[in-house]
């Protein structure tokens, strides 16, 4: 083993990943990107809130979720993109005129080549079109074809096949000793009682545990230590009052409220 | 051989019909065909008397019994997965480690401290173990979970491995462990290693090693 490898903007891949946690994006365009995903870049690349400016024809074209416009951003300009999202793994697909369907907090990033939608499943997108498109998932993505059961915390997305519907398993709540379960509450659940069910042609990507991975309010600085303008509106008085805006907050503490 | 690995966190399983198999509860993440999923209150095999054993003892792990026809995946919490086949060997696990076996293994419960007298209670509170292991014991396989990935490393008679308490996942085989401990002044004034414990196994066997020491 050698030491760390060390890139450069000419030895960072091209749309490939960089480890299993970092993609790299050779941007020469735009593409759309969830706030906060991008971890660094090399070259002219600006970042561009969607609903102003010039891209209007850009966003008219390729996005069509206004739900989620407040968390995407559109990069636009040259240069080597590194995009990542908190040690996740991160992989990215090739859509060919087909179409996929992805938990909202998963997808990182996608060509404008590929129209985004919001799906009848709320909390979940839709891409159609050409192109490629970054998704983190909690572990490796596993691929998996109907007709297959899935846990729900477990699936990232599904591609090509119609929406899946719920299954409930109470199998085991027959019978006396289930009846009995079912009235004392002893014994317990199996936890998997409720799944998602698939049917027809395609397929279903799942994640390999069945941690979410949890939803980060995008664009705010986290509260954490060392991380400077963090936290700021943490409570500084111990007042049950409502604080007055701005720098009054001190004013009330003055005067002993 | 009823696993396969799918990823370093993921396997699945072949479920028979006429077979069962133990998981833990809430570790399927898809499955295909026909199967049902029983939480277990005995939390395991055998009767009443097993589990009261179990539940003394502390290795009273919440399971489902896997029945039916077709495939199962397991995963659970992001672990790293490694899959044992044993034929006809021992192997000592602690119960929450278990992610799934074969119903085809038989399953007790071990009073570690029969291994090493009184070292071998403060061993278990040391590891924080406790005083009991979950064995399985015949012909089958069984997925352990492990934070990070797992390492096997052999033990022989001439040379005996050392572990430290916190990276133990599992061994087995004819293996006595004992915890030995290199407790020095240093320790005393509270300027140690903090390697000071380390479970010292011996025998014939294999010993799993986890690549963290978080617990899981």
């Amino acid at each position: 083993m050698t030491g760390p490898v060390v890139h450069d903007v000419q030895t960072l891949p091209a749309d490939d990943n960089v480890n299993p946690y970092a993609f790299s994006v050779d941007l020469n365009g735009q593409w759309f990107l969830q706030k906060g995903k991008m971890i660094a870049y090399y070259g002219r690349i600006d970042f561009h809130g969607i609903g102003h400016g010039h891209l209007d024809r850009l966003i008219a074209g390729s996005f069509h979720s206004p739900l989620h416009a407040a968390d995407w951003v559109v990069a636009e300009g040259q240069g080597k993109m590194l995009l990542a999202d908190r040690a996740f793994d991160v992989n990215s697909y090739d859509l060919d005129e087909g179409n996929l369907t992805i938990r909202s907090g998963n997808l990182l990033a996608f060509q404008p080549s590929l129209s985004l939608k919001q799906s009848i499943i709320p909390g979940f997108l839709t891409l159609i079109g050409t192109g490629k498109f970054v998704a983190a998932s909690n572990g490796p993505v596993v691929f998996v074809e109907p007709p297959v059961r899935v846990d729900p915390q477990a699936l990232v997305g599904w591609a090509d096949c119609p929406s899946p519907c719920h299954h409930y398993d109470h199998q085991y709540l027959r019978g006396f000793l289930g009846g009995l379960r079912a009235h004392t509450g002893i014994g317990g659940a199996s936890g998997e009682e409720h799944q998602f069910e698939f049917v027809g042609a395609g397929t279903v990507l799942l994640q390999s545990t069945e941690q979410l991975m949890p939803e980060l309010a995008t664009g705010t600085v986290p509260d954490e230590a060392g991380v400077p303008g963090g936290g700021g509106h943490a409570q500084q008085s111990g007042s049950q009052l409502p604080q007055l805006p701005g720098n009054l907050g001190g004013l009330q503490r003055r005067f002993g409220l | 051989m009823p696993f396969t690995v799918l990823n370093s966190r993921m396997v699945e399983a072949r479920i028979a019909p006429g077979t069962r198999m133990f998981s833990q509860r809430g570790a399927m993440l898809a499955y295909r065909g026909e199967v049902s999923f029983t939480p277990n209150i005995q939390g395991g095999q055998g009767g009443i008397g097993s589990m009261i054993g179990r539940r003394i003892a502390g290795e009273a792990t919440p399971l489902m019994t896997v029945e039916g026809s077709g495939t199962v995946m397991f995963g659970h919490g992001g672990h790293h997965v490694h899959v044992v086949d044993l034929t006809g060997e021992t192997l000592y696990v602690e119960a929450d480690r278990l992610l799934a076996f074969d119903g085809s293994l038989q399953q007790g419960t071990m009073f570690m401290g029969s291994q090493g007298g009184v070292m071998g209670m403060v061993r278990g509170q040391v590891t924080g173990q406790g005083l009991f292991t979950t064995t399985l014991k015949g012909h089958g396989a069984a997925a352990v979970m492990a934070h990070g990935g797992v390492i096997e490393l052999p033990i022989t008679p001439q040379r005996p491995v050392h572990v430290d308490p916190q990276a133990y996942v599992a061994h087995r085989g004819e293996v006595r462990n004992k915890l030995s401990t290199a407790l020095g002044w240093r320790d005393m004034v509270g300027r140690g290693s903090g390697e000071a414990f380390q479970l010292e196994l011996s025998g014939q066997g294999t010993v799993y090693v986890q690549a963290s020491e978080e617990k899981l």
